[in-house]
């Protein structure tokens, strides 16, 4: 472990900046086996080089359609799936850095208390057998914070309240609550070890639109209580415009574009991202926008298309397209795009 | 273009599940697991019944010597093969009284056929008694008692179901074979879930080679023919060795039955749940192997699993029945239902005395007792069934 532990001192202070989870190159492949002898014939590139950073306090969305390898990417950042390939760099609160990717699960665990995640779905994130008691006083146990039943209870009824659910209920079984009662336990059991960053994975996708908008305030609002730094992954542009800062747009396991939420939005420099833009509705009745249909469907990510991965549906593609793979363009303001044409392009936005 | 405002407080859906509560109080706590399952038990009257005739049986052998006028180890020549005998309220005479009796019976030549019968000597009433001291036992192993639930007069004898070839009590014989009988299919049914378990779980939870490799295994031990396999095993058990022994080498032999067809089971419900978001939840939470294992996945096969003992006792029971019979099984000083049956395996001696073969009424209320048990227990242990 000691090799992987930095101190700020070792390294320049400009490069760390308020970088609290540096994520390089990351790449998630799952070996496709066929035949009796389970040879491995090919790779699902769920995740094929995704590099961003995330900065301190902020909250970052993770856009892309399903399958283009969003909730993989959350999910191999914490070492749910072991990384093909990349790196995650953590900054720990003492300004030292620490290479997750390549920690023993038993080095691992002790990031866990300050990396959580929450899950998409609360019907089968929380097991049905456990109160939710046991439910979120679980983490506590299991990082040795306390074994006495009363220092449980008592932390389990502060995190209750403060998710806005009765500590009376401690004693009841996940099925004796709605969904969106469900996602506000799943969400006090995140907070019950006082995480530094949480990943939520489409928190709000399996909720009725009803509920979404006040589990959405409460994250936001917990968010900026207790300073937690937030990778929000959604697939809905629209709830990810309402609570993050910054935006990345993930297609086919690469990120297109990743800019301000605002500016994104209003000058999205990607084909992908101006059409996704546009599917957004919007607001005002009387504003009549382009809608882009994007042509066929997403690739296969076992065999994705060659060059750009986005051109076989892209409007603007040209025989560069085809044959070379993007790099990622700096349009200044820390706005990148993973388009040829990235600064040329006009593309139609939100007015 | 942005979600819309929230128009209640974050307070609102529990507000309203406040409002809709009725039982209120501090940390009130619903139903558990076990108290859902008992109370959907409790209404199958046949899986109750199953479980009552299991008690009754359970009780009659615990206490067997309570339930036996004249110690079952006692040999008497004097009364080889004695038939039931009749509790009588009636006398030669014709007179009915309220007490019971019975006469003693004597061996005599049929007059005609001057073939040899058990007739009853009507000199003499012996008066029935209950909680009549007699012969001295302990209770539980460690009580000395001398009570027994009833008994005769001095002189007279009760064999309510005859007597064997040694001239013991019948069914004082059946309650304490009851205790082989039960302990031997329950340990033997504990040792095969206990087996099916952990190869289950090992295999599921690992999968890759070690899971292969545990499959293949259970393959080649289904397809070894039980039935030989068993009289080879229970025939090289040499008989001069401890009865404790000898208990457990047989338990472990029957426990062959079924640790193959729980560890599939397993193996698919572990399967099932190891991908579920719950035990990824767990993961990412920092939970162990072991942790993951015992807290998120056995709890779901536990249900299963208590359901195929129950419905695997039975099978036992009559595996070792057959065995016993056939004189591989348990051998004396322990004795089983199967083995007091091993004197009726001669045509001539069953057709004389064919209430030898009540102990089979034992085997017969032990299993289906266990299989009403184990239907009514499979019912129940499914929470996700309409209740």
């Amino acid at each position: 472990m000691a090799a992987d532990v930095r101190t700020a001192a070792s390294e320049p202070e400009a490069r760390i900046g308020d970088t609290i989870l540096d994520v390089r190159d990351l790449k998630q492949w799952f070996p496709i086996r066929r035949g009796l002898l389970q040879r491995v014939v090919g790779h699902v590139k769920a995740v094929d080089g995704v590099s961003f950073r995330l900065l301190e306090r902020e909250s970052l969305g993770l856009v892309g359609e399903s399958g283009c390898g969003k909730t993989t990417a959350g999910r191999t950042i914490l070492r749910l799936y072991e990384p093909t390939g990349g790196e995650v760099w953590y900054t720990r609160e003492d300004g030292s850095q620490v290479e997750l990717t390549s920690l023993t699960p038993q080095e691992m665990k002790v990031h866990r208390r300050e990396l959580r995640m929450i899950f998409q779905d609360p019907f089968s994130s929380l097991n049905p057998r456990l109160t939710v008691m046991d439910i979120i006083g679980e983490p506590l146990v299991i990082h040795g914070v306390t074994r006495k039943r009363a220092e449980i209870e008592r932390r389990v009824a502060e995190l209750m309240e403060a998710v806005g659910l009765n500590p009376n209920y401690m004693g009841r079984y996940p099925h004796e609550f709605s969904g969106g009662q469900r996602q506000r336990i799943g969400l006090a059991r995140t907070l019950s070890l006082n995480p530094r960053i949480i990943i939520a994975d489409e928190p709000v996708s399996a909720l009725d639109v009803s509920v979404q908008a006040q589990v959405l305030n409460l994250l936001q609002e917990l968010k900026e209580q207790l300073g937690l730094t937030l990778l929000f992954i959604a697939h809905d542009l629209s709830v990810v415009e309402h609570i993050c800062d910054r935006i990345a747009v993930m297609y086919l396991g690469h990120i297109m574009e990743i800019d301000d939420a605002e500016n994104l939005l209003r000058n999205p420099a990607h084909p992908y991202t101006e059409a996704l833009v546009s599917a957004v509705p919007p607001a005002d009745p009387d504003v009549r926008m382009e809608r882009i249909i994007l042509e066929g469907d997403v690739p296969s990510p076992s065999n994705p298309p060659t060059g750009c991965v986005f051109h076989p549906r892209c409007r603007y593609a040209e025989d560069v397209c085809r044959t070379e793979f993007p790099p990622m363009v700096d349009l200044g303001d820390s706005h990148l795009s993973r388009c040829h044409f990235a600064a040329d392009l006009e593309l139609q936005g939100v007015e | 273009m942005t979600v819309s405002q929230p128009t209640a407080s974050p307070q609102a859906d529990s507000a309203l599940a406040e409002a809709l509560d009725v039982r209120g109080g501090w940390q009130e706590s619903s139903e558990t697991y076990f108290q859902l399952v008992s109370r959907r038990f409790m209404r199958s009257r046949i899986s109750l019944l199953g479980g009552l005739m299991i008690l009754m049986l359970a009780i009659l052998s615990i206490f067997s010597d309570f339930f036996s006028p004249t110690d079952p180890t006692e040999i008497n020549m004097q009364a080889t093969f004695t038939p039931p005998q009749k509790v009588r309220f009636t006398n030669v005479q014709g007179q009915f009284g309220f007490r019971p009796f019975t006469y003693l019976q004597v061996y005599d030549f049929h007059p005609e056929t001057l073939e040899p019968v058990w007739v009853d000597d009507e000199s003499r009433e012996y008066l029935v008694k209950f909680f009549v001291k007699g012969w001295e036992y302990k209770l539980l192993g460690f009580i000395p008692m001398d009570r027994h639930l009833y008994g005769v007069q001095d002189g007279g004898t009760v064999y309510i179901l005859g007597t064997d070839k040694l001239g013991r009590d019948l069914f004082g014989r059946m309650c304490q074979a009851g205790r082989i009988s039960l302990a031997l299919s329950l340990f033997a049914g504990l040792i095969s879930i206990t087996v099916g378990s952990v190869l289950g779980v090992i295999s599921g939870y690992y999968m890759g080679w070690i899971d292969g490799l545990l499959q293949r295994f259970v393959e080649v031990v289904q397809s070894i023919p039980a039935l030989p396999l068993w009289m080879a095993l229970a025939s090289v058990v040499p008989i001069t060795w401890d009865p404790l022994l000898v208990f457990v080498i047989m338990a472990s032999i029957f426990a062959l039955i079924g640790w193959t067809v729980l560890a599939r089971e397993v193996r698919g419900k572990v399967l099932a749940f190891r991908e579920t978001d719950f035990i990824l939840a767990a993961k990412e939470m920092g939970a162990s192997d072991l942790r993951v294992i015992f807290r998120h996945l056995y709890p779901h096969a536990l249900s299963h699993v208590i359901v195929v003992l129950t419905l695997q006792i039975p099978q036992i029971i009559l595996a070792e029945a057959f065995l016993s019979f056939l004189g591989l099984g348990i051998q004396e000083p322990l004795i089983s239902w199967g083995y007091l049956m091993r004197d009726s395996n001669s045509l001539e001696t069953l057709g004389v005395n064919p209430w030898i073969l009540s102990p089979a009424a034992f085997i017969v209320i032990a299993v289906l007792g266990f299989n009403f048990l184990g239907d009514g227990l499979r019912d129940a242990a499914d929470p996700y069934a309409t209740a």
